[in-house]
Formats: structure tokens, C-alpha cells, sequence
């Protein structure tokens, strides 16, 4: 995971929950253009498809009002008298995050930090009091934690500079400690930052683990603090006594309590009285519970739903705040996120709709064009798995079913299997199961830990796969090895950033997005490949397919008999290209097919979406 | 927040973090909690995706030690007008660095800044910080 990425993912917990880009690595056509027209076309795609709309409920899930206009908002945090929300708007054009403090009665806004490109502020608590919120900072290349005013009067106090990067998560009750937690795929940790005296202060380690941890939030008296962990396979709430002078890992004499029941994303924060406690489910729902602190135990009852977003603009943990009183909600709301499988013919005529509207990503048509393979995330449990859905029927089959997300699915060249990619105690992997769900997975190959990696193709013989890392690499699948001993070569690894790669259906051509020519702009080339010299690109040059100057986003795609090619633009117009092969490869000049209402969602440098003979398109289109 | 939430959260990051790869999840690897300054050599830049390697050679005493680090994808000093160029130039020449440590205790870190021969800082924050 990469720079301001990975800072940014932590800051706009809000901003994007169920946009399932969950492709790893990022394609290059991602960045920002220099052009000012072309950057402002993007801007404003971006905007459209994320900006949110800061609403404010009751307990009861009735909205009461709308704060301000959509804008790029995460991590709302209401103030304490429920009259204010601090939050963080992203600023596209700027690369910034920045915190902002917004009136519920009349939306207008103060700002409170001023970022510097790819820099921003994340995850603002408030004191107890409304008077100063902390809020996390990345400047200079650290990231740091301050407070201010919450009127921005006055100059920011550094409170923390931190080696890495932390995540604020609770003002204590009674002032006297902000609560953080850092986490990577090394396990997790939470620390108290004690607030007395002057200067940068020294936080206390309170409890680590080798798992995934976030949250931390004390109960008003002190004496507990809730937390998210997965050390049961999935995210739930727990409650542990808190005690900032005992020892980081050694275990508490009592508890720890899970409370949440059928996983938890987030939040676990109480009530201001310590006797209720809320946090948000797996299916969005946000809980609460009867809670009591004062005897020795911690003592709680059963989780009672208060309400849930609905199904076509669903909100999590990132994106909701509570009122100390438990009677006011902020959630940042989502543009629409519902999505139909539909589609479409070379005219761009809808032919067909497949199954019902859900959370689809990555649409892929079968070789044989009976089924398509698709990432879905589950309204219910949040799981992201892969799913196949017949196009003549619609009726659809889970291939996988659990908590780690499967991303990135191909089809096998007779349509039997489909693979995937999945990340398993840490390390991503390829799977692969058979398409009618039946039977275990098996894994193909494992890459180094925690790496991303785009799955694009599977060549027609069997033999490799290939998959991207800004590299294009091949996996050889030779029968006589295990998965464990498969290593992926490096079939295209230079200065300059390439994607997704296509086996032409003969087995002599790798087509690949490459952004050679021009930094801003990926292309369609192809060139020769040799399987028995999988160690580099076949003698001869790169031939470029695409030739519009916006450049390529992906899609490519052979028809079977190696007549035609298909890609996508940055403008969502699909493109046609006569090709021959034989006795080397050209290319015609590309030619429009019809073009989409974009944005669409996914990353269109892992589609393979055409029907083999070139007449019908699939994409996962929004839901109005 | 969740890994998966927070692979699910890349939308607008993704657009707003420009073009970049990494062919590892840097914490796994480096501990950001552990950083070394280094003082040497640069010997070789491999200036390639999914990340730049940049060699160099310190001093203990007499012997020296061969440091391996690791930075960002080339797209990202691009991005910041920062070119291989800059970097080829200071072959043979004396730089400093710091970088995180490699949890495995090996001579490897991931490069947060170096300062080159002519006083030139290069910083690979916020994506290695």
C-alpha cells in the first residue's frame, strides 16, 4: 500500500465504504492528470461518485436534517452538545485532507488545518468540554497529534509526533487522556496519551496484540475501554478493564467481554451515563446495549438494532458519530451504491439485466457466455466473495463464502474453474474453485506477504497466469510443483508502470496497458510471447493499439478467432479494433462502439467482460 | 478500521494517490517504530516498478557494510520532479539516509529520506512514513 494512499485510507474512513475497489494496487491511470481540463474532468468524476451528504438522525433512524452540501466528507464527530460536527473534507484537485468544524443548524463551516499537498489532518475527537478538538496530522512526512480550538482560534498544540501512523479515537471523560491505536498486519496496539503538563507527552502503551485492532474508547468512569478486534476470525466489540499502569501484554485479571454478536465494523463508543454503549454491525445496523460499569464485572446485556442504512447508500463505522447523549446520529451518506448486471450489445442497447441490484464489482464473462463471475459484497454480513450468476437465468452462486475479501476473479479457458485472489495470514494468494461452487478451493500459487496483486488472465493452454504490481508478471502453473514452490517471473518489470495482462487466444501475444510513451496516459500494446521463454517479451517491438490521446483505462480484450480487439477509454467509450496476427501482429485504427454514462466503479484494468465473439458487454451499472 | 474496510476505502485515495505500486505491505517487513541513519556510499540505483533500490555502502571501522533500500515506485518521485538522473549523479558520491528497519535484522531498510551530494532531500514520505 502505497503513500498518501495508505494515509488517506485512514483518514477518509468515511469517504468511500462501499465503493469495492478492492483491487490492490492502484492503476496508473489513477493520477491526477496535469492537463487543467482533463484534471478537472477527473476532479469532478471523482467528486460525483463520492461526494457525501452529512445527514443528521434520531435514535429511532428519522432524518432530521441535512448538514450543508455534499462534499468530500469522513470521519464526522459530533460535539458534545450535538450542535457542531467536526469532520474531514478531501479537497481532490489539492490532494488534501483537512478538518473542518461545521454548525448542524446552518452547515456553514470554519476550517481548522491547512494541508499541504498530499498531506492532511484525520480523526478529530472532541475534549469533553466542545472546547478544543485532537485530531491527527501528517506534515513534513510524520504524522503527529495536536489539538486546537474548536472555534480555530489560536495556534495548534503539538501533542505527539509518532514514528508511524496512529489513529485518534476518544477524548477521556474526565479530560485527562486521548486514546489512539496503530495497527498493521503485525498485530495491533492501543495507547493513552496522557494530557497533563506541557510539551510533547509521552503515551502509554495499554494493551497489544497480534491482531487487527481499532477503536478504543473509555467508559465515562475510566475503568473499561471498548475495542474492535478480529482475533476471532472477524471484527467484534469488545470491553476489557482499563488500566494504563499494567503491563501492554499481559492479560486482564478479568474479561475480556465480547459484546457484539454477529461482527461488529466499528465505533463502540458509550453513553455519557456509562449504562449504554452503541457500536456499528456487519450489516450496518447501529446497536446499542444496556451497559453497567459499577460493580467489579462488567456487565451487559443483549445488542438491540436502533436502525440501519439502507441497502442503496449504506454507511459504516467510519461514517457515523453519536451524540454523548445517544440520541443524535451524523452519518455521511453515500451517492447511491447499488449496482445491476446488465448487458449490453455493440450498439450499446441494453440486451439483459442478470439477477437482482447488489453490490457488484468486476463483472466477468464466462468463455463458454452462459454465466459471468463477479465480486459481491453482502448487505448482511459485509463479506466480499466471489459469486457466479447464470446470464440466461440469473441465478446466482457463491463460490466463496467467508470473511477474507476475494478480489480480482478470472475464468479458467474451458469455463469450469474460476480463480481469484485472496489474502490469508497476510500473505495474497491465488485460488482456485470450481464454478459451480461445489468442492474445496485450491491454491495456486502465493506471492511475498501482504503484497497486492491484479489477476488478469489465465492463458489458453493451462499454463500460466498472469497477474500486476505495476510489473507484469507470469505464473507458470507446472503440474509437478506445489503452490508453495511456484515462483512468478518478472515478464515486464521497467521504470514505466504496465497492467493488464491478455493472452491473445493463440498463445503468442501478451496485450498489456502501459503508460511507456507518456507518464499520465496508459495505452493498449501488445507484444510477442514466447511460453517457453517466459523470462521477457519476445523479440519485436511494442505494438500500440490504442491511439486516442486520453489513453486507455483498460478492458482489453481478444476476440476469439484474433480478429478483433477491444479495450476501454478514459471517457468510457468502448472501442473496437481490427487486428491480424499472422505474420505479425497489427492494428487498425480504433473505432467507437458506444460509449457509458461513467463513472463506473472497479478498476477497468482487471475487466474481462466480452462475450468471446465480440457481441455482448458486461458492466455492473448503477442503479439510479 | 478493518483491512478490508480499509481496502474498500480506496476509492477516493486511490484517485486522489497518483500512480503507485508496492509489490509488499511495507509494515510487514520494515518496522517504522525502528529507523537507522546511514552515512555512506551510493553504489547503485535500480530505478524500477514496483519500487526503487538504492545501495549503499557505510563504514564500521574498516569493514564496510552493504545497505539495501527500498523506495517508492518511480512514479512517485516523478510526480515530484524528482528523476533518476538526480539520483545516477550521486553515484560514487557520499549521501545520508534514514530509513526503517528491516524486521528480519538484515542491512535493508525503506528509505524515508536521503540527502544527496549537492544538498538535494529527497523524501519518500508520506509513503514510506
Amino acid at each position: 500500500m502505497n503513500d498518501f494512499y495508505r494515509f488517506v485510507i485512514m483518514t477518509t474512513a468515511a469517504l468511500a465504504v462501499v465503493v469495492v475497489l478492492a483491487l490492490a494496487p492502484l492503476p496508473a491511470q489513477a493520477q491526477l492528470p496535469t492537463d487543467p481540463a482533463e484534471r478537472a474532468k477527473v476532479v469532478d468524476q471523482i467528486f460525483q461518485a463520492n461526494a457525501r451528504q452529512l445527514t443528521l438522525f434520531d435514535r429511532q433512524g428519522k432524518p432530521l436534517s441535512q448538514i450543508g452540501t455534499r462534499d468530500m466528507y469522513g470521519a464526522p464527530a459530533l460535539s458534545p452538545d450535538g450542535k457542531r460536527v467536526a469532520v474531514i473534507k478531501a479537497d481532490i484537485d489539492k490532494e488534501t485532507n483537512d478538518l473542518w468544524v461545521l454548525d448542524v443548524a446552518t452547515g456553514k463551516g470554519i476550517k481548522l488545518t491547512s494541508s499541504q499537498a498530499r498531506e492532511g489532518a484525520n480523526s478529530p475527537v472532541w475534549s469533553p468540554d466542545g472546547s478544543h478538538i485532537a485530531y491527527v496530522a501528517l506534515r513534513g512526512g510524520n504524522f503527529s497529534a495536536y489539538r486546537k480550538a474548536s472555534t480555530g482560534e489560536g495556534s495548534e498544540e503539538l501533542l505527539y509526533r509518532s514514528p508511524g501512523i496512529l489513529t485518534l479515537t476518544d477524548w477521556s471523560v474526565d479530560g485527562r487522556f486521548l486514546s489512539f491505536f496503530s495497527t498493521d498486519l503485525n498485530g495491533g496496539t492501543f495507547y493513552a496519551l496522557p494530557l497533563d503538563g506541557t510539551g510533547e507527552r509521552k503515551p502509554i502503551e495499554v494493551f497489544r496484540n497480534k491482531f487487527q485492532l481499532q477503536g478504543a474508547h473509555l467508559s465515562p468512569d475510566g475503568r473499561f475501554m471498548s475495542y474492535v478486534s478480529n482475533e476471532s476470525g472477524r471484527n467484534e466489540v469488545y470491553v476489557r478493564p482499563f488500566n494504563p499502569t499494567a503491563a501492554a501484554n499481559v492479560a486482564p485479571a478479568k474479561g475480556p467481554w465480547q459484546i457484539s454478536e454477529q461482527g461488529a465494523q466499528g465505533m463502540a463508543v458509550w453513553r455519557k451515563d456509562g449504562k449504554e454503549l452503541y457500536y456499528i454491525a456487519a450489516d450496518r445496523g447501529l446497536m446499542a446495549l444496556t451497559v453497567s460499569t459499577s460493580s467489579p464485572d462488567f456487565d451487559f446485556a443483549k445488542p438491540k438494532l436502533l436502525f440501519r442504512s439502507p441497502d442503496a447508500t449504506p454507511v459504516g463505522a467510519g461514517a457515523t458519530s453519536i451524540t454523548p447523549d445517544g440520541e443524535r446520529v451524523v452519518m455521511s451518506v453515500p451517492p447511491p451504491q447499488l449496482r445491476q448486471l446488465t448487458m449490453f450489445d455493440r450498439q450499446g442497447n441494453v440486451v439483459s439485466k442478470i439477477g437482482q441490484p447488489g453490490l457488484y464489482v468486476q463483472p466477468g464473462v464466462s468463455p463458454d457466455g452462459k454465466s459471468v463471475v463477479v465480486m459481491r459484497t453482502d448487505l448482511q454480513t459485509g463479506n466480499l466473495d466471489i459469486w457466479t450468476y447464470d446470464i440466461a437465468t440469473g441465478k446466482g452462486t457463491a463460490i466463496t463464502n467467508d470473511v477474507p475479501p476475494e478480489n480480482a476473479p478470472i475464468w479458467s479457458p474451458d469455463s469450469k474453474q474460476v480463480a481469484y485472489v485472496s489474502t490469508r495470514q497476510s500473505y495474497a494468494g491465488i485460488y482456485q474453485k470450481s464454478a459451480d461452487g461445489t468442492g474445496d478451493e485450491e491454491l495456486l500459487f502465493r506471492y511475498t506477504p501482504g503484497a497486492g496483486m491484479v489477476l488478469t488472465d489465465w492463458s489458453p493452454d493451462r499454463k500460466f497466469m498472469t497477474f500486476y504490481t505495476g510489473v507484469l508478471l507470469l505464473v507458470p502453473l507446472r503440474a509437478d510443483q506445489q503452490a508453495l514452490d511456484r515462483k512468478a517471473i518478472e515478464w515486464l518489470r521497467e521504470d514505466y508502470d504496465v497492467a493488464q495482462g491478455r493472452f491473445s487466444p493463440d498463445g503468442r501475444f501478451l496485450a498489456f496497458l502501459s503508460n511507456e510513451a507518456d507518464h499520465e496516459h496508459m495505452q493498449v500494446y501488445v507484444r510477442p510471447f514466447d511460453a517457453s521463454k517466459p523470462e521477457a517479451p519476445g523479440p519485436g517491438p511494442a505494438v500500440q493499439v490504442s491511439k486516442n490521446k486520453e489513453g486507455a483505462a483498460g478492458m482489453i480484450f481478444w476476440r476469439r478467432d484474433g480478429k478483433e480487439m477491444y479495450f476501454m477509454t478514459r471517457d468510457w467509450e468502448v472501442m473496437a479494433v481490427d487486428i491480424t496476427s499472422s505474420p505479425t501482429f497489427q492494428a487498425g485504427t480504433p473505432k467507437l462502439l458506444f460509449k457509458l454514462p461513467g463513472p463506473l466503479v472497479g478498476n477497468p484494468a482487471q475487466w474481462k467482460n466480452v462475450t468471446s465473439d465480440g457481441e455482448r458487454f458486461m458492466f455492473a451499472m448503477p442503479v439510479k | 478500521m478493518s483491512h478490508r474496510t480499509a481496502v474498500c476505502l480506496a476509492l477516493a485515495a486511490m484517485l486522489l494517490a497518483g500512480s503507485a505500486w508496492a509489490h509488499h505491505n511495507m509494515s510487514a517487513l520494515f518496522d517504522f517504530n525502528d529507523r537507522v541513519n546511514l552515512s555512506g556510499t551510493l553504489t547503485k540505483v535500480d530505478w524500477r516498478n514496483p519500487h526503487i533500490e538504492l545501495i549503499v555502502d557505510t563504514k564500521s571501522g574498516e569493514q564496510v557494510q552493504t545497505w539495501s533500500l527500498e523506495g517508492p515506485p518511480p512514479s512517485f518521485f516523478r510526480a515530484r520532479d524528482i528523476n533518476k538522473s538526480d539520483f545516477e549523479g550521486a553515484l560514487g558520491k557520499s549521501v545520508t539516509a534514514e530509513a526503517s528497519r528491516a524486521r528480519d535484522g538484515s542491512r535493508a531498510g525503506l528509505l524515508r529520506v536521503m540527502t544527496l551530494p549537492d544538498g538535494k532531500i529527497v523524501s519518500a514520505c508520506p509513503q514510506n512514513c
